[in-house]
């Protein structure tokens, strides 16, 4: 395999980045279009590479940059976020007066940092591709200049990231320390030869544990990010909302595998993880009873819906987390779509009341709307059911039947405010006159993907599941 | 190899709802159209599959079983004793809650006739599946429907009252779905294989602990949706804010998944289980019985004195259930067809009313049979069927399930019959308030008698009564085979299972029939 190849799907990121904040400089009057579509055929180069390399084990930099096929199949999740980002944020950015070329040059900046953090081996590495992420991710938050909230999200989200790198980075310095490793295939081998874990190293791992959690949003390291989603332009958002975590709990995955099964201080580390999981469910499903903007509803379903994934993680389960993953993708990201959907020229509908009388005006959208919430509580036939399906079943199998039960009864408060939402755009009369934006169908595209993929993945996801199946052999 | 009748019936109302998308919502007279073909097709085939059904023949009939998602989970549809009537008692009544629809519904028609065949596929799919995961799928699949028929179409409390629905319901099928994890965990740890197909989780011998749990986890989620004394809460506020056409088929389908789920699923996955709560059970139910009879009498509503009817003659199916015999199941199963029947053409009947006058409360009527001769006479035939009157439906289902629970306990029995009486009390006392004596209200002078249209509705319903309550045979031997391997099925898992004689009193035809029926008060 030659080096180019191996690199191809960064490179053409990071080429991409340039480029397209090259244009921004250069051209100022153009239409936004011609960067969005820069940026959407550098993201398909970008995923046209990586698909290449399925199945042959590249590797780079000598097996720092390792594409196994859980890597690349998150690349290619990371990458069909980021080109919905961009379909997203096409009119968007025009309607908020947003700078251009920052927006769609960051957002593959972004993404290459997330590539680089689950194509790795090396937890060193995974550092460098988290910041590589953060700082990306800071500024994209920030980039609504005119809003202050928009600056409250960015320094929010920076203050705490950085804490949360701290932490990471901390963690690995101790965990280098113990066993004089970092590559994640050794850790296990390392460990089991030692007998226990030392407790450097146990320190060291509850201290990256945590980065990642922060990261993730898990409680209790969660309560920057309802305000980061509330700040940040929306099409950013949807962004955080789905790869990141995505790209948190590979890396976290990649580190605890070979852990689990290691003696008695794995099982405190599982035990813990199991607690973190219950109280994210619990405390992120009530809280977002509470809330009447829509961009904090989501904010909280997000977290909640990292508390299910890490169900996943507790129980060991690879496949059923990487499904989960991938299936929330849609709901996650479409129902950001849907409040872009009904924005326009400088104006959002961010409250709750906005949505009055939705299903009457535009039934597509509100029904679209409803089908994804549907699927963000989990309720049968969409995919949002089938993968709570399998992350509980195995919760149960692997002996977790408590936290099954905590997830299922979290399950229906969660029903509770995503139905509130549907009952406020079907059943109640209009209090506020917002009209969808009929004129965006960039955004349109990305809802009836997110619908389409949802009741796909709901009820034939057949080829995915057998993929993900394959994919989680090379973990 | 034949034609999948079953996924046909099935999906037909989905593919109906799925073409009613693509119809302008202004044009009324087509949506109806297409909503009303595609729901009496299925009522079509629904109807040749009952002839082609093969009474003799104990399993499941018209199978089809193909893999679906991994983990035990299939494509496995068939029909057999215990699901057939209600098959046809749903594909029956949808077309004539569309036709109702016609001028019940003034405004959003499109969107009350999709949820409509959506909630048909949902309802249909529940009876039909045998893979616990498909159940749990149809399960939920028919909640939604009937979420956004009550709450769009609803009268003015009625988001309370679906938000209360659906929580209810859900709460209960949340704990379902986690005992669902568990046994397909345990079959799997005993097997070493995944299956979610129910016959053979009939086989699975759980030890008591775990039953009990997992009885109450099922149990509870059947119980809500029954619904059982003390459950019951949500059926009230439902009823009353529903439209006549979310009605109907609340009390008359809705509620039997509830009873079919303990027939299909609690009572022989968890046999041990089932021994030990039936007690529970049935206080519950005598509970119910009587309390829904004392609040019938109460009502001030018609609508709602239906809904407390409904806790109450489910209260009797339950147990029957309970009796935890033969006879007993094959009464409760008899008498979900009827009550279906029965209590679906009084909310017609409500319904008819209400649209005329805009009024459900007893004392606004007086006198209707003046004005309303041919109504009323449909009327009193659905209010005595509903009280059980020999000749009519109701008595041969009432009768079977009184058999079985006087030789389970006669205690019960002595109990249980108080439903008799007070349904005597509360129909005949709120048909005689709004049918007979003089007209005091303008509104009643005003009143104009059914339309033909109406008449569509109520004669294909009063015709099944009379046939069900004269030929009961026709029905009863369709289901026999079925309900006869149910029983060795049971017995073999329970020890405590009676096999009660059929009684001296009840032969075969209903000639006999009609002459016990004075032994009965």
């Amino acid at each position: 395999m030659t080096g180019f190849a191996s690199l191809a799907p960064l490179l053409f990121l990071v080429i991409g980045a340039v480029v397209v904040l090259l244009l921004g400089t250069v051209r100022k009057a153009a239409a936004s279009g011609l960067q969005a579509f820069v940026s959407l055929v550098f993201l398909i180069a970008a995923g046209i590479s990586a698909g290449r390399l399925w199945g042959r084990g590249a590797r780079a930099f000598g097996g720092q940059l390792l594409w196994d096929e859980a890597g690349l199949f998150l690349a290619l999740l990371f990458l069909l976020a980021a080109a919905l980002t961009v379909l997203l944020g096409l009119r968007f950015i025009v309607y908020h007066r947003m700078p251009r070329g920052e927006f769609y040059g960051l957002l593959l900046l972004a993404a290459s940092g997330l590539v680089i953090m689950t194509a790795t081996p090396n937890l060193l590495v995974a550092f460098l591709g988290l910041e590589v992420f953060s700082v990306s991710g800071y500024a994209l938050a920030g980039l609504k200049r005119g809003d202050d909230r928009s600056a409250e999200a960015a320094v929010k989200y920076f203050l705490t990231g950085s804490f949360a790198s701290a932490f990471f980075v901390f963690g690995l310095a101790l965990i280098y320390g113990g066993i004089r490793t970092l590559d994640v295939s050794r850790l296990g081998a390392a460990l089991a030869e030692s007998g226990s874990t030392p407790a450097l190293v146990f320190a060291g791992l509850a201290l990256a544990v945590s980065g990642l959690a922060y990261k993730i949003a898990l409680v209790p390291f969660h309560m920057y990010q309802p305000d980061v989603y509330e700040g940040s332009p929306t099409p950013v958002s949807a962004f955080f909302a789905v790869a990141p975590k995505a790209a948190g709990f590979a890396v976290l995955l990649r580190l605890l595998l070979p852990y689990a099964g290691t003696g008695e201080e794995a099982k405190i580390v599982f035990g813990l993880l199991a607690a973190v999981a219950a109280a994210t469910m619990v405390l992120a499903n009530f809280a977002a009873l509470r809330q009447t903007n829509l961009k904090r509803i989501l904010a909280y379903s997000s977290i909640a819906h990292a508390g299910y994934m890490l169900v996943a993680v507790v129980a060991e389960d690879p496949a059923g987390l990487l499904f989960y993953l991938t299936q929330y993708l849609f709901p996650g990201l479409g129902a950001f779509a849907v409040i872009i959907a009904l924005g326009g020229p400088e104006r959002e509908a961010l409250e709750l009341d906005d949505l009055t009388g939705l299903g009457r005006r535009s039934p597509w959208l509100g029904g679209i709307f409803a089908v994804l919430l549907a699927s963000l509580a989990g309720l049968p036939p969409t995919s949002g059911f089938l993968a709570k399906f399998y992350v509980f079943s195995a919760a149960v199998r692997a002996g977790h039947l408590g936290l099954a039960l905590v997830g299922v009864a979290t399950s229906l408060v969660s029903v509770y405010y995503y139905f509130r939402i549907i009952r406020v755009m079907f059943m109640k009369e209009a209090v506020r006159d917002t009209d969808a934006d009929v004129d965006n169908p960039a955004v349109y595209l990305v809802l009836f993907l997110c619908l389409y993929a949802v009741l796909q993945l709901g009820l034939f996801p057949g080829n995915i599941v057998t993929l993900i199946g394959r994919t989680v052999a090379s973990f | 190899m034949h034609a999948p009748l079953l996924s046909l019936i099935v999906f037909l109302p989905l593919g109906g709802a799925l073409l009613l998308v693509f119809i302008p919502k202004e044009e009324r007279r087509r949506l109806l159209i297409a909503a009303l073909v595609f729901s009496l097709a299925a009522l079509a085939l629904s109807i040749a599959l009952a002839v082609r059904f093969d009474g003799n023949e104990a399993g499941p009939q018209f199978v089809e079983d193909s893999a679906w998602l991994g983990y035990g989970i299939r494509y496995h549809l068939g029909v057999d004793g215990l699901s057939l009537f209600l098959v046809c008692l749903t594909t029956f009544l949808v077309p004539l809650v569309l036709l109702a629809s016609r001028t019940s519904v003034k405004d959003r028609l499109k969107e009350y006739l999709l949820f409509m065949l959506v909630l048909e596929t949902g309802m249909i799919g529940v009876f039909l599946s045998l893979n616990l995961f498909l159940f749990y799928v149809f399960w939920e699949a028919a909640l939604i429907p009937m979420y956004f028929l009550i709450g769009m179409f609803g009268g003015k409390r009625r988001i309370y009252a679906t938000t209360k629905f659906v929580l209810y319901t859900m709460a209960g099928s949340l704990l379902m779905l986690a005992g669902i994890f568990v046994l397909q965990a345990a079959f799997a740890r005993a097997s070493g294989s995944y299956s979610l197909n129910i016959f053979d989780l009939y086989r699975l011998s759980l030890p008591s602990g775990t039953q009990a749990w997992l009885f109450l986890a099922f149990g509870l989620a059947f119980a809500i949706k029954v619904p059982l004394f003390p459950f019951h809460t949500w059926l009230p506020d439902a009823h009353v804010e529903a439209p006549t056409g979310a009605s109907v088929l609340l009390a008359a389908v809705l509620l039997k998944m509830g009873a079919y789920g303990f027939i299909r699923f609690a009572f022989p996955l968890f046999p041990d289980a089932v021994a030990r709560f039936a007690p529970v059970l049935a206080v519950l139910a005598i509970i119910g019985i009587i309390y829904g009879g004392l609040m019938a009498l109460i009502q001030k509503d018609i609508k709602s004195l239906v809904a407390y009817s409904s806790v109450s003659h489910m209260g009797l199916i339950i147990l029957a259930l309970a009796a935890w015999n033969t006879i007993g199941l094959q009464g409760a199963l008899l008498q979900m067809i009827n009550h279906g029947l029965s209590t679906g053409m009084l909310f017609f009947a409500v319904g008819a009313l209400y649209e005329r006058t805009h009024s459900r409360t007893i004392t606004d009527y007086g006198g209707v049979a003046r004005k309303m001769p041919v109504f009323s006479a449909l009327f009193l035939i659905a209010v005595l069927s509903s009280l059980g009157l020999p000749g009519l439906n109701g008595f041969a289902g009432e009768i079977l399930c009184f058999a079985g629970i006087f030789a389970a306990h006669k205690v019960w029995a002595i109990l249980a019959v108080t439903t008799v009486i007070l349904a005597a009390a509360y129909l005949l006392g709120m048909y005689q308030k709004v049918c007979h004596g003089p007209v005091v209200h303008n509104r009643v002078d005003a009143l104009r008698d059914l339309r033909p249209a109406e008449l569509a509705i109520f004669i294909p319903i009063v015709f099944l009564m009379f046939w069900i309550g004269l030929f009961p045979g026709t029905f009863l031997r369709k289901t026999e085979a079925t309900a006869a391997r149910y029983a060795a099925l049971i017995q073999s898992r329970s020890a405590a299972y009676v096999e009660a004689q059929r009684p001296a009193i009840l032969p075969p035809e209903a000639g006999g029939k009609a002459a016990t029926g004075g032994e009965r008060r």
